[in-house]
């Protein structure tokens, strides 16, 4: 049998393995359900439209993903398709949908709708953020039968049920052909269907989403809640508010507001691995800071060494976050040995300041150094502020001096764009999502031609930067399993032992969450929004779901 | 008359000109919407390819002039983030926001002129000191926390009110009280100087000579004549609630122009930024203009001046 047959069952039986725990039907749908998130970002159900972010949060609640979730562990499972599996050329993967699927409507869920909405992902009007990648790696769909698409690539493309799965991104979402070909794109627009869950009920621009359990069992589970109802509410602290009043059952926060959270009695849910903060070095393979200390390996690996994390969780994050594994790997990661880089990282992220200030003196700075510090957050994401404050505030106890510039999250990628010339031998704050497959996160920012290059740039490729450009490239074309891991592990350990981009801590996604309102759930590993969670979340007066 | 309504209009036309101009270039320096849309993974393709499909992918200057010509027949172009038009989205929006303006000059109003009075008659006295207490409290009270307060006294401690959102008129309350209690400060000390300068006036002393009561000399004749500078700063107290609702509809969660620019300021979204201060300035600038008419109209001095 062929490897890349065996590759195509594995991933086969991976999904199958990881089949989505049916919950009960027994019970009719009734109450509501009310969510207050910070932003509904563009607010529209057409997901050609939208992000990410926003797929995640509320698209996600009425359509379905061709590829979904691993409930349990996080990362790729089942979704529109209840298996996938490559050719042996691998030119031409194969997804087989899962039966008696429908549209709110009553129409069937067909391949042809596959094919569409895949097709409509890449068109010209759509900002899907993939858009051009997948019009150059897809060659043609082809619907073999009503429960059968062929998507035919260009190359062989390893990482393209990742591409299709809602646990990586919003391309994967399935829309139905019929209904847009016969009303038109603006009347979709205004009365969207899907297939998920939750039929959509009512859209008000600015303030909320509204919708209805379907009155039939889902795949995905049947709504616990009669309605749900998902209101955008900025301020932090009046999502708080509202949860503590009963206004809404489930709040995001942030960990800034974990404890009053909990003081008020809520709840607080934390969500694993949706996040790992980071701090990286720009530019250090350049002639102009070529004698500045951080671009000796080991001067970064001393700053590594002195930043105390668990303190870190304990006061910045309030107790909920963890040791980071390797930089953009979380316990879910597809084909890393992550066993052995929890050992590793357990190891080689303790704080240990006197063995710092021990290399720096080694290197010729025993008295510390200036270093300069970009400090920079994610929208909604305040907490990476103080993340890098503590860090800055570490560092000074080993000596090294820090000047701290701080960016607004959207006027820093400018300064990464281009030549870098601002950020060249700086530092700062960073982050890298959850996502189960790492060589891409790895590419875009390491590799020559990636968008961060901190190994290096075409015309100035260290020996370390070319390894990783080989590496990567034998990564993304190593379809046999068992190799792909062990270049996955080469590639960790190349970015890891070269102290460049160092995680600080894996942060978690929080709700606040108002018992009386709404009972137990758990959400999935790395998924920080709950769009797939919602049809799971039990009534107060119901067993809780999971844990 | 004409004369002085053309000129204004002439001067407005020239102000929101550059008002456009300004917003147009200082937005730009900024950042890049597409930077904000897409994961950290994305390549240099598809970023290239999504500043395409935004209609960010010509020169400055093009950009520009694009903006102006269409500008010009009232087209202020496509909310990146909505995708929708962005002059349809500010409209949308706008009906929530005049709903709590209305309420907040009217408390401000109710509030802010009596204690002016009561300030002024009382001059150097307790009740002037602590009526100017509240008026700097007020001016200095950021309205973010100001909201929060209100929000954690009246809703979650005492469970009177509503946290925030549009609804009945008790979701008006907190919101109203937060937009309105800077204005009354500025409404109390107008005031005061105001009546100040009345109350020493030839006409007022004939009135207390003629007998009348101090009552009504100081709530019919002070207060009416005092009333007058206030009035004509109406125009510039509503800007500063249309501006100014910011915080408040952010706070409140209250869906209406202030958060809009809110939206488009963090988005980068260019488009409806532009629009909302726009029209924003053109709604400021036609209170102004009518209440400069008005003026005018009640005293000649300044349309032939």
């Amino acid at each position: 049998m062929s490897l890349l047959r065996r590759f195509g069952i594995a991933a086969t039986g991976l999904a199958l393995a990881s089949a989505f725990p049916h919950p009960s039907v027994a019970q009719e749908p009734k109450g509501s359900l009310v969510f207050a998130v910070e932003s509904l970002a563009a607010q529209t159900l057409d997901p050609i439209l939208e992000q990410r972010p926003g797929n995640a949060v509320y698209q996600a609640v009425m359509y379905d993903s061709l590829v979904g979730f691993d409930i349990e562990k996080g990362g790729l499972g089942p979704g529109v398709a209840e298996s996938w599996k490559l050719s042996d050329d691998g030119l031409t993967w194969t997804f087989k949908l899962r039966p008696g699927q429908k549209w709110h409507n009553g129409d069937p869920l067909t391949a042809h709708d596959v094919k569409f909405s895949i097709e409509r992902h890449m068109a010209p009007n759509s900002v899907a953020a993939a858009a051009a990648s997948m019009k150059r790696s897809i060659k043609s769909i082809d619907v073999v039968d009503d429960l059968t698409v062929n998507v035919n690539t260009t190359a062989p493309q390893l990482g393209l049920p990742a591409t299709l799965s809602r646990a990586v991104a919003p391309e994967g979402t399935v829309m139905p052909k019929k209904y847009i070909e016969t009303v038109g794109e603006e009347e979709f627009r205004r009365k969207p269907l899907g297939s998920g869950p939750w039929k959509f009920v009512k859209s008000v621009p600015g303030d909320r989403l509204e919708f209805e359990a379907v009155d039939w069992p889902h795949w995905r589970g049947r709504p616990n809640f009669k309605t749900l109802t998902i209101l955008q509410i900025p301020e932090e602290s009046t999502r708080v508010a509202m949860a503590r009043t009963g206004e809404v059952a489930i709040a995001s926060i942030g960990p800034e507001a974990m404890q009053g959270a909990s003081r008020g009695g809520l709840e607080v849910l934390s969500v694993p691995a949706t996040m790992q903060a980071v701090f990286q070095f720009w530019g250090t393979y350049r002639p102009a800071v070529k004698d500045s200390p951080v671009a000796k390996v080991r001067v970064r690996q001393a700053l590594s060494m002195a930043i105390d994390r668990k303190q870190i969780i304990e006061h910045v994050m309030a107790g909920k976050a963890e040791i980071p594994r390797p930089y953009s790997t979380f316990a879910y990661t597809d084909s890393v040995s992550v066993d052995r880089w929890k050992t590793w990282t357990d190891e080689n992220f303790r704080y240990d300041p006197v063995a710092a200030k021990r290399i720096l003196a080694e290197e010729g700075y025993p008295n510390g150094f200036e270093l300069k510090f970009a400090n920079t957050a994610l929208p909604g994401t305040q907490f990476m502020v103080d993340v890098g404050t503590a860090i800055v505030d570490m560092w000074g106890k080993i000596g090294v001096k820090v000047t701290v510039k701080h960016y607004e999250w959207g006027s820093f990628p400018p300064l990464v764009r281009g030549n870098q010339e601002h950020l060249t031998g700086w530092a700062s704050m960073y982050r890298t999502v959850g996502r189960p497959d790492a060589p891409w996160r790895y590419n875009a920012a390491f590799s020559s031609d990636g968008g961060e290059r901190l190994l290096g740039e075409k015309d100035n490729c260290n020996e370390t930067c070319k390894k990783f450009d080989e590496l990567y490239k034998s990564v993304i074309d190593e379809r046999d399993p068992v190799k792909r891991t062990a270049l996955n592990d080469s590639m960790v350990e190349l970015v890891s032992n070269s102290w460049m981009s160092i995680p600080i801590i894996e942060g978690m996604g929080y709700y606040a969450v108002n018992r009386t309102k709404a009972g137990r759930f758990a959400a999935i590993p790395g998924r920080h929004e709950l769009g797939d969670v919602f049809e799971r979340i039990p009534r107060p007066d119901q067993k809780p779901w999971k844990k | 008359m004409s004369r002085f309504i053309a000129r204004r209009l002439l001067q407005g036309l020239v102000l929101l000109g550059l008002v456009a101009t300004v917003v147009f270039f200082l937005g730009r320096l900024t950042g890049n919407p597409a930077d904000l849309m897409l994961p950290e993974d994305a390549t240099a393709e598809d970023r290239v390819a999504l500043i395409k499909a935004l209609g960010l992918d010509g020169p400055l200057h093009q950009q520009y002039f694009i903006f102006i010509g269409k500008a010009l027949q009232g087209d202020l172009g496509m909310s990146i983030r909505m995708r929708q038009p962005a002059v349809d989205a500010f409209f949308s929006r706008l009906p929530n926001t005049l709903l709590i303006i209305p309420w907040a000059i009217l408390l401000a109003m109710c509030v802010g002129i009596p204690l002016g009075v009561v300030a002024a008659v009382n001059r150097g006295r307790f009740l002037d000191r602590a009526a100017g207490t509240v008026a700097v409290l007020g001016v200095a009270t950021p309205s973010f926390w100001l909201g929060i307060m209100l929000i954690f006294v009246f809703s979650v401690e005492l469970g009177w009110l509503p946290s925030g959102r549009m609804g009945g008129p008790s979701h008006y309350v907190l919101p109203v009280i937060t937009l309105g209690t800077f204005l009354t400060a500025g409404f109390m000390r107008l005031t005061r100087s105001s009546m100040l300068e009345v109350m020493e006036s030839e006409y007022i002393k004939l009135a207390r000579i003629k007998g009348l009561s101090e009552g009504v000399v100081i709530w019919k004749h002070c207060l009416r004549n005092a009333l007058i500078p206030i009035l004509t700063l109406w125009g510039v107290f509503v800007g500063n609630l249309i501006t100014g609702a910011i915080v408040t509809e952010t706070v409140f969660a209250w869906p209406g122009i202030g958060r809009l620019t809110y939206e488009a300021v963090i988005y980068r979204d260019f488009p409806l930024l532009q629009a909302v201060i726009i029209l924003k300035s053109i709604l400021i600038l036609s209170i102004n203009l009518f209440v400069d008419i008005l003026y005018a109209y009640v005293d000649p001095r300044i349309r032939f001046s």
